[in-house]
């Protein structure tokens, strides 16, 4: 039996090893996730940005020419993952095809879904807007977007935003971005009275659409494609 | 060696770890499913924590369905059910502790990052847990044992 022990203290041994690094594993990952990846102010995408968007007119939260007959409106959150796949994947050939032909313009406005700091980065994005670089703020953010909830959207984070969206006043975006949270709350609302679930959802406005909109909840990419081709066609 | 007669024997263990083990197997593959053809993602108010947990950015690790990891986790564990040798014992143990830690570092990121509970998500977390403390009774009661030892006769 002096072997069999030799073994069994081994594995034991070993086992309690493994306990060990087990922990210190399960510790150092919430511990690195409850620091987030704040404070990270080197900002990607900058230049993708402002090559998607050079040129296109902005009046507050709507890209696009104001005279285009299909409004969509964007409900989403500025920390949701999913909104970031649409920014980047979907919804970059609509802004260069219809919305630059002035066929389309897209209205963003905030649901908050994932968290506090949605609502403050939410106001950020407004407050951007006050200043024409509304979209450059939403389109940056989603290409610089942390882990959800993870607090990397403090507020050096939404002022390197600001910063790198080319929002020029920045003591005159400080002000007004406390001053429209409330207004994130309202359209938060609107989407709730819309029966809206998830982000994003749309809402497509057009001459001859029956009833007068179209509501999108939480669509898949190509439903979202095909109804914009629809509106505009009947607005031709 | 201490006397393996306070535990259960080596083949009650066994059996409990393929049963529990292979619930797993179901919970697992349903989460995979559900997450890769539940529609289309989105970013749920409250309500279904399970497609608020899917959507997140957490629900995949280097691409992959942390899910599928844990269908690769639960076979293992069948696996290890099956076979009575120190490496058997041992390796059951490891995974087990693996998926156990894991399962309480996707708990935290549920609760205090996410802020949503997938059920799912909590079941499987159960079972790792449960298999973690059954893999553990084995390899500290039977540990060195020559083959099975044998039955809850002990």
């Amino acid at each position: 039996m002096p072997a069999e022990n030799e073994r069994r203290q081994r594995l034991l041994q070993l086992a309690t090893g493994a306990v060990f690094l087990a922990i210190v594993a399960v510790a150092v990952l919430i511990v690195v996730n409850s620091t987030g990846n704040g404070g990270d102010t080197n900002l990607e995408g900058k230049g993708e940005v402002k090559r998607l968007l050079k040129g296109i007119p902005q009046h507050e939260m709507d890209l696009g020419s104001l005279k285009a007959p299909v409004e969509l409106v964007e409900f989403g959150d500025l920390q949701c993952p999913v909104c970031r796949s649409y920014s980047e994947h979907v919804l970059p050939p609509i802004i260069e095809t219809k919305v630059r032909q002035g066929q389309v313009r897209i209205d963003f406005h905030n649901y908050v879904i994932i968290g506090k700091q949605s609502t403050s980065a939410g106001a950020a994005a407004l407050a951007a807007g006050e200043q024409g670089r509304g979209w450059n703020y939403v389109e940056l953010f989603y290409r610089n977007q942390g882990e959800e909830n993870s607090g990397y959207a403090d507020d050096e984070f939404l002022k390197a935003v600001a910063e790198g969206a080319g929002v020029k006043d920045i003591a005159r975006w400080q002000k007004e971005r406390k001053e429209l949270e409330s207004n994130v709350l309202g359209t938060s609302g609107d989407a709730q009275s819309l029966g809206f679930e998830g982000t994003p959802s749309f809402v497509i406005l057009g001459p001859n659409i029956s009833g007068g909109f179209e509501r999108l909840s939480a669509p898949d990419p190509g439903a979202l494609e095909e109804a914009i081709e629809e509106a505009v066609e009947k607005a031709s | 060696m201490s006397s393996p007669n306070k535990f259960p024997s080596e083949w009650t263990l066994r059996r409990l770890i393929a049963f529990v083990a292979a619930l797993g197997v179901g919970v697992a593959t349903y989460i995979a499913i559900a997450d890769s053809g539940g529609g289309a993602p989105a970013c749920i108010a409250g309500g279904s924590g399970f497609q608020t947990v899917a959507d997140s950015s957490y629900s995949h690790l280097l691409g992959v369905n942390v899910a599928v990891f844990g269908i690769v986790g639960y076979l293992l564990l069948l696996a290890s059910a099956f076979l009575t040798s120190d490496a058997a014992r041992f390796g059951g143990f490891v995974v087990a502790l693996g998926g156990f830690g894991f399962s309480v570092y996707l708990t935290y990121i549920e609760v205090f990052k996410i802020e949503a509970i997938c059920q799912w998500c909590v079941a499987s977390a159960v079972l790792m847990t449960i298999l973690f403390l059954l893999n553990a009774t084995r390899l500290i009661g039977y540990a060195g044992a020559e083959g099975e030892l044998a039955a809850d006769a002990g």
